[in-house]
């Protein structure tokens, strides 16, 4: 079930600079890598071959890598990776550092589990997106944490409108396009169209209330009472 | 929407409900802390202008506050129209604001979406967006009833005559109509226009208008030269400036070289600015004009002249 949720929407991510990793791992000579087959692997910056080319990097650089530990699923899911860090325990405890070629929820599920130790970033998250093709990746929820997508036509205006504005459009969309560029959509444009093919442009018609942004600010938790 | 206070009795207000064709021009506020300047452009148009707006931060570009040039506009003698974008203010600072341009004196304020910062200098920059304009012309209508957004009684209320944007070159048309009512109904008396070259669509979308019964002013922007309107059209959302027109701007002052080809080229800008003018006058429900001359504040005397709306009633 979790493989299908992450196939279904992740987050997605980029591997930062060679010279921004060796940086960050400046002072630490031994490393153990973490990738996993979720949004990591699917993003080209934590599977098996991403984790091998990290290997050979680090060790043309100086590095000594104690090994690579790839999980199946998702290091955000902690029991799941907590059988990994007992499996491992003994190479876990020589290493000087971690580096988790994953998302920044990885990163600091590890350094929740092992503080006593730094887990770098090797990644930049960056938004929660679609694939509709290999190595594409489209930005499509910012988790504002109160959904609109009812009134929209399932588009959102939030993650995908280059302002977030709620009464859109601005004056800058043209063409379909967004202001901001030529080649991005003007979101509202295609809520517009959508509504109208649904029949339900009456949506639009009243002025969309401000926004409540606390619930987009974190932290926040989810905890869910069993029934 | 009920106000305590109504809306004020602003020269500009008064213009436009005189129905009289109104002529509001732009000053940009000094890229700096030289508050002289604001006086200097100030006076340059004063006599030539019903009210004179105060940009907010073009394009992102970090100009002096609004606020505080407004008030300067007030001390040179003439009455400003306040600029507010959504881009850099949360709902906390618009209401601070606004307690704060009405002690000041300021009566009109104008709603703007505001550019996206990465057309400016500073593309690094956050964007607020808590609000967008029409939420935040909601906002000032609220205030005007005496309460905060938290419900909270205010130490004195403040009142506007309550302006905002329409941009006919926008899409999709339907929309941007409906945005218009929107914006209405969220207390907009007043609109001023995104600049118009092709004045089709601003007639079609005066047709389409016409039941909100709103004033509207025609936004211009004198072009320059061909260079600036290329720009214009890769660069500043929003605008559509015909290649006629630029190629007359090309051919302008043929055969002529330096200052004698700048006047030549120039002053076939100010041409094309005047026959729009006369075009738009021409529309039905179009109440007035709106010159944002963009740093050449002289054109604005020339154009008014021009289009035989000097002097301004007092
Ligand atoms: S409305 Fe909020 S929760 Fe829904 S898709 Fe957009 S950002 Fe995500
Ligand atoms: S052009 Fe459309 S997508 Fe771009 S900022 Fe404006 S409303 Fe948003």
């Amino acid at each position: 079930m979790c493989t299908l949720l992450v196939n279904a929407t992740m987050i997605a991510m980029e591997l930062k600079s060679p010279e921004e990793i060796l940086k960050m791992l400046e002072g630490y000579r031994k490393i153990v890598l973490f990738g996993d087959s979720g949004c990591a692997q699917m993003c080209d910056v934590g599977g098996i071959l991403q984790l091998e080319d990290m290997e050979d990097f680090l060790r043309q650089n100086g590095k000594e890598v104690l090994g690579r530990i790839f999980v199946e699923g998702g290091i955000c899911d902690t029991n799941n990776i907590r059988q990994e860090l007992i499996k491992n325990q003994e190479m876990l405890e020589r290493a000087d550092a971690f580096l988790i070629q994953a998302c920044g929820v990885a990163t600091q599920t590890l350094t929740e589990l092992m503080p006593e130790k730094e887990s770098f970033p090797a990644a930049n998250s960056k938004f929660l997106g679609s694939m509709p093709e290999r190595f594409v990746h489209e930005e499509r929820c910012i988790m504002c944490g109160d959904c609109i997508l009812d009134l929209t036509g399932g588009i959102c205006p939030i993650a995908r409108c280059a302002k977030g504005i709620l009464n859109g459009p601005c004056g800058g969309s043209m063409d379909g396009k967004c202001e901001r560029d030529p080649d991005t959509d003007c979101v509202w444009q295609l809520i517009y169209d959508r509504l109208k093919a649904l029949g339900k442009l009456d949506n639009l018609r009243s002025i969309w209330k401000v926004k409540d942004w606390s619930l987009a600010r974190g932290p926040r938790e989810i905890i869910k009472q069993e029934t | 929407m009920k106000h305590s206070q109504g809306f004020p009795e602003t020269a500009l207000k008064r213009m436009l409900e005189s129905g009289r064709f109104t002529v509001t021009g732009e000053v940009g506020p000094p890229h700096g802390a030289d508050h002289s300047l604001v006086l200097d452009r100030t006076n340059l148009v004063k006599d030539y202008c019903d009210a004179i707006n105060i940009t907010d931060n073009v394009r992102g570009i970090p100009t002096m506050s609004s606020m505080v040039c407004a008030r300067f506009v007030i001390q040179a003698g003439a009455e400003p129209v306040m600029q507010m974008s959504a881009r850099d203010r949360n709902r906390i600072l618009f209401e601070s604001e606004l307690y704060g341009a009405y002690a000041l004196g300021v009566r009109n304020v104008l709603f703007i979406t505001g550019d996206h910062t990465i057309l400016g200098s500073h593309p690094q920059a956050k964007m607020v967006y808590d609000l967008d304009s029409i939420q935040a012309l909601q906002l000032a209508s609220h205030l005007m009833t005496g309460q905060d957004l938290a419900g909270d009684e205010l130490e004195g209320v403040p009142a506007f005559y309550l302006g905002a944007t329409l941009n006919p070159n926008a899409d999709p048309m339907e929309l941007q109509v409906w945005r218009v009512e929107k914006k209405r109904d969220a207390g907009a008396q007043f609109f001023q226009t995104q600049a118009i070259y092709d004045t089709s669509r601003l007639e079609q979308f005066m047709e389409q208008i016409e039941p909100f019964g709103v004033k509207v002013l025609a936004g211009l922007i004198p072009l320059k030269g061909p260079k600036m309107a290329t720009f214009m059209n890769e660069r500043i959302p929003g605008i559509k400036i015909p290649k006629s027109f630029i190629e007359r701007l090309e051919q302008a002052g043929d055969g002529l070289k330096g200052d004698e080809k700048r006047e030549a080229v120039r002053s076939e800008g100010l041409k094309i600015a005047a026959e729009t003018i006369k075009k738009v006058r021409g529309i039905r429900g179009i109440s007035g004009i709106h010159i944002m001359a963009i740093g050449w504040e002289e054109s604005i005397p020339e154009l008014v002249r021009a289009a035989g709306l000097y002097p301004r009633p007092k």
